[in-house]
Formats: C-alpha cells, sequence, structure tokens
C-alpha cells in the first residue's frame, strides 16, 4: 500500500519524466560546455592536451590581432544579420499571423520547412545562385554585363546566405507572439487617433518585443558562431570566429586554444542573450499563457 | 485610409511572396541542375540523368546514407522519447523548479551547434575515453534535437485534456497502463512529430556530427567534403533527393499532426 502511494505521489510521477531528459542533457551538454572551461586553462602539446594550468590562450585570443578581427567581424556580421532579419522578418509575421487565415499555419511552415535540409545543402544551392559559377553572374556575363563582385566570395554573400539560413527562427518567433497579440488594440489606438505607424510603434511592436528577442536571440546565436556559410560563401576576407575555432580542432590541433575560443564564443553569446533579456519587460509581453 | 491599408497589405503580400522566392528558388535551381549536363549555364538545358546513374554507384554515398540513417533514427528515437516524458511532466504536475527543467530541455537551442560539437569532442574524447563514432554523434545530436523535439510536443500537448488521465486512474489504471491506453492514443502524432523533427535535425546535421564521427561518413559530410573540393553534379542529385525527402516527410508530418488533433477532439485553430 505504501508502494502504491509513492507511486502515485506527483513528485515522484514529475521526477520519473523530466528527469531523464533533464540528466542527459546535463551530462551530454552541460559537462561538456563546462569541460571545455577546464581545457581551455590547459596547454596542447603535439596534439596532446597537457594539464598544466595557464591563461596564455586567453592572452592569445584577446590581444592577437588577427584573432580580435575574426571576432569583431563575427560580431558586425551577427548583429548585421540580426537587424537584417528583424527588419524582414516582420511585415512578413505580421502579414501571416493576421492575414494568413486558415492557411496561416501552412504558410509560416513554408517559411520553416527549408531549415530543415540542413545547412551544408542550403549553402550548396545558394552558391549555385551567387557564387562565381552561380546563376546570377553567369546570367550578367552571358548578356555583357559586369559581374557583381559582392555578390561572390564576399562578407555581403556570407550576409546573405546567414540571413538565408536563420531567417526562419525570426518568422517563427515573431508569428508566435503575434498569435497571442490582440489585434483589437489597434482598432483602438486607431479609434484613439494614432496613425497607424504610431500604433505600430506604440502598440504592436512593445506588446510583441518578446517574440522578437528571441527571434533576434535565435539568430544571433547561430550567425556569431557561423563556419559553413563563411567559408563557402565569404571568400579570402570572409572567414569569420567561428572558421578559427573550428581551425583549432582541424589541422592544428591545438585543443586548448580551441577550447579557450570556444568559451570566449560562448561568453560573448551568453552576454548577449542577458543583454536582450534585460530588455523584456514581462508585464509588457501581452503574453497571456500558453495555448490561450 | 482604406487606400493606405490596401497598400500596406499588398506590400506585405509581395514581400512573403519575395521571400518564399528566396528560400525556394536556390533548391528548385539545383533540382534543375540535377538534371542537367552543362550545370554551369544551362541554357538551352541538355538533360540527362547520369549524375543520378553516378550517384547511384557510389559506394560511400550509400555507406553515407546507411550512417546517416541510424544517426537520424537514434536521435529521434532518444529525443521524441525524452521529449515527451518531459512535457508531459511540466503540463502536468503543479511542480515548483519547472523553469529549471524547462531550461535544461531548452537550453540547447541557445548553444551554437559548432560549439555542442567541439565541446562534446573534448568530453568524450578527454573525459569519457568515448572515440569519435555514430553513437557519439547520436549523444551530442540528441541534447540539440531534444529543444526542438520539445517544443513541438510542448506544442500538441498544451491542448490535451488531462482529466481523462485523471479518469482511468480513479477507475484503477497504472500510470504506464494509462499512458499507453489514454494518453499515447490521443498524443501520438506529436510524438510522431517530436521524432521526424529530430530524425530530420540529426540526419542532416553537420556541424555537431563533423566532430563526433571521427572517420565515419555520413551525407551531409560527404557534401562538404564535395563542395570543399570544389563542386561535382552529383552533389545536385544528392541535395534534390534529400530536399526532396524532407519535404515529403513534412508533409506527411502536416497531415498526421492535422489529422492528429481531429482525432483529440479539439478545435483546429
Amino acid at each position: 500500500m505504501k508502494n502504491r502511494g509513492l507511486r502515485f505521489d506527483p513528485r515522484i510521477q514529475f521526477a520519473m519524466l523530466a528527469l531523464p531528459g533533464a540528466a542527459f542533457v546535463f551530462v551530454f551538454l552541460v559537462l561538456p560546455l563546462l569541460s571545455i572551461v577546464v581545457f581551455s586553462f590547459w596547454r596542447t602539446e603535439r596534439y596532446e592536451l597537457i594539464p598544466e594550468w595557464n591563461l596564455e590562450n586567453y592572452r592569445i585570443v584577446l590581444t592577437d590581432p588577427t584573432y580580435l578581427t575574426f571576432l569583431l567581424r563575427s560580431l558586425v556580421m551577427a548583429t548585421v544579420v540580426c537587424l537584417a532579419s528583424v527588419v524582414y522578418a516582420w511585415p512578413v509575421a505580421y502579414f501571416i499571423a493576421k492575414h494568413g487565415g486558415r492557411y496561416r499555419l501552412v504558410l509560416v511552415l513554408l517559411t520553416a520547412a527549408p531549415f530543415l535540409t540542413g545547412i551544408v545543402l542550403r549553402v550548396t544551392a545558394l552558391q549555385q545562385i551567387l557564387g562565381p559559377i552561380g546563376l546570377v553572374n553567369m546570367a550578367l556575363m552571358t548578356f555583357g554585363f559586369e559581374p557583381i563582385e559582392a555578390l561572390m566570395y564576399s562578407n555581403v554573400a556570407s550576409a546573405i546566405g546567414l540571413v538565408y539560413l536563420w531567417i526562419p527562427f525570426m518568422i517563427v518567433a515573431i508569428y508566435l507572439s503575434l498569435l497571442n497579440f490582440d489585434f483589437e488594440l489597434l482598432e483602438v489606438a486607431k479609434v484613439a487617433g494614432a496613425r497607424p505607424w504610431r500604433a505600430f510603434l506604440e502598440v504592436t511592436w512593445p506588446l510583441n518585443w518578446i517574440g522578437t528577442a528571441i527571434g533576434i536571440v535565435l539568430v544571433f546565436v547561430p550567425t556569431f558562431a557561423a563556419t559553413v556559410t563563411p567559408r563557402f560563401l565569404g571568400g579570402p576576407n570572409g572567414s569569420l570566429f567561428g572558421n578559427i575555432l573550428e581551425h583549432q580542432f582541424g589541422a592544428t590541433g591545438t585543443w586548448a586554444l580551441g577550447s579557450a575560443m570556444g568559451v570566449v564564443l560562448f561568453l560573448v553569446s551568453l552576454a548577449f542573450i542577458l543583454l536582450i533579456g534585460r530588455t523584456i519587460d514581462p508585464k509588457r509581453t501581452g503574453f497571456t499563457g500558453i495555448g490561450r | 485610409m482604406g487606400d493606405r491599408r490596401r497598400t500596406s497589405f499588398f506590400l506585405q503580400a509581395l514581400l512573403l511572396a519575395f521571400l518564399y522566392l528566396f528560400l525556394y528558388f536556390p533548391i528548385f535551381y539545383i533540382a534543375f541542375l540535377s538534371f542537367v549536363e552543362n550545370t554551369t549555364w544551362p541554357f538551352p538545358p541538355l538533360y540527362t540523368l547520369e549524375w543520378y546513374s553516378r550517384l547511384a554507384i557510389m559506394s560511400d554515398f550509400h555507406e553515407g546514407l546507411f550512417n546517416s540513417l541510424l544517426i537520424g533514427l537514434g536521435t529521434g528515437a532518444l529525443a521524441a522519447l525524452f521529449a515527451t516524458a518531459g512535457a508531459m511532466a511540466l503540463l502536468r504536475y503543479p511542480v515548483r523548479r519547472k523553469a529549471l527543467v524547462a531550461l535544461l530541455y531548452l537550453g540547447p537551442l541557445f548553444v551554437a551547434e559548432v560549439l555542442i560539437g567541439i565541446s562534446t569532442l573534448m568530453f568524450n574524447r578527454n573525459v569519457l575515453g568515448l572515440p569519435g563514432n555514430l553513437f557519439s554523434a547520436i549523444l551530442s545530436n540528441t541534447t540539440h534535437a531534444l529543444a526542438f523535439a520539445f517544443l513541438v510536443v510542448l506544442s500538441q500537448l498544451v491542448r490535451y485534456d488531462w482529466r481523462m488521465d485523471d479518469a482511468a486512474m480513479v477507475f484503477g489504471a497504472r500510470p504506464l497502463r494509462c499512458f499507453f491506453e489514454v494518453t499515447l492514443p490521443s498524443i501520438w502524432p506529436a510524438v510522431l512529430g517530436a521524432f521526424l523533427v529530430s530524425f530530420l535535425l540529426a540526419f542532416n546535421n553537420f556541424e555537431i556530427s563533423f566532430y563526433n564521427l571521427g572517420a565515419v561518413p555520413t551525407l551531409p559530410t560527404i557534401a562538404w567534403g564535395t563542395l570543399r573540393h570544389g563542386i561535382e553534379p552529383e552533389l545536385y542529385a544528392l541535395a534534390t533527393l534529400v530536399n526532396l525527402a524532407v519535404f515529403v516527410a513534412l508533409l506527411l508530418l502536416y497531415l498526421l499532426i492535422r489529422t492528429g488533433l481531429v482525432r483529440i477532439g479539439l478545435p483546429e485553430d
């Protein structure tokens, strides 16, 4: 009887259901992330980690002008891609949420579907449009125009590629926020004499900032750590921090330095997430509970 | 005023149409390229099936396909299992510290894939002593896919009425029996959806798998290698087949979720 009582205890049931997954993430993601913090204070010799504590890796990452350039370039890239995604995703998500009617689920899923085909194939496809022998440049050359240098192997091409890869996240995040938004409020604003732009800036935007903020974070994190896109679209001056990071785990085998770069990458992302998180005012989300 | 509204309506519709063009044109263009001989400037196109027949006899393509399927199946099964259990726990029980649990399930969404890749590589290699192989790749892909699987199950399960389970329990059903005979028959489309999304993410994953696979080839790593050494038209054929499979799978998922909702007897949105 006692056994039976224990089995029906909600706390035990909760733990039995929630803990396996939580423990899995803890062991196979949280611990690995903590482990690279430790390794980042060690050093590497001939492809082997040597447990001798030092700050040399961080000194290199944070003072070497080459690495700093990559870090800064990644930061600028992530900011530009985020801004472009917000500007483009907003009217699209708004349109789907407001006018999509019974098709809005299909419309939003169509924007998200390509995401599941994987970044390598998506970048491959984009390279056939933007690359030097891509459709755009071949068309220009065939019709006797100058090729557009900016589209071939450049940071502009990388930025287009990253928007291409990650804008689905922004659209879905803003869309989900707008689903919980009461469009009647705009009618109220209009009756009160607000022009459409003012109503947007003072009602729609602030009440859906939480969705936009989540979208910004979801685009910023993978863009800031991008490796495949800059490698295949960015060209000679297009390498980003992610590329120099992956390099440490490839040819050079400098695990400790790479770990330090990984930690820096993670800390910058985390700082960005916290910064964005601070701008969210729970009282002004317009969020009335899941599924309501 | 009405005119302005109509203008902004059409402008937004135009932006949406252009977005679809932006997202899908490259995908359809390489599908077109996969059927032509003159891939550099395919106008007028000289149609051929050569790239597909070359792909069919490439042995590392077969090996990669098989390995990708294994990673997808393993990750899909693990992630769907953890996600379903986690979502049920979170929605059903009024327990404190839910936020911490939710953070662990959703946290991977905010960690870059390459970071998951390198940190699990370092941890597996230096702490657990796990070599790079399919098993390691499944483990690290699961943490990433779990976040997406969790969102899929959660989004469907919020509509589920737990009173059905309470009723079954009142009549003496044990929790496990209650799950298989009451809960699962209603929520299986969500579980399948979580499986499918995790399967696809892991099947096509590059940045996590690459670091955990050792020398084991998968379709994304083969594609990456081809891209690195100068593109070969077989890659267009490969990409087209994978894209087609993904869209068929998603269509299936969409139909199932739709009919699944009808089965639960809840209103569509």
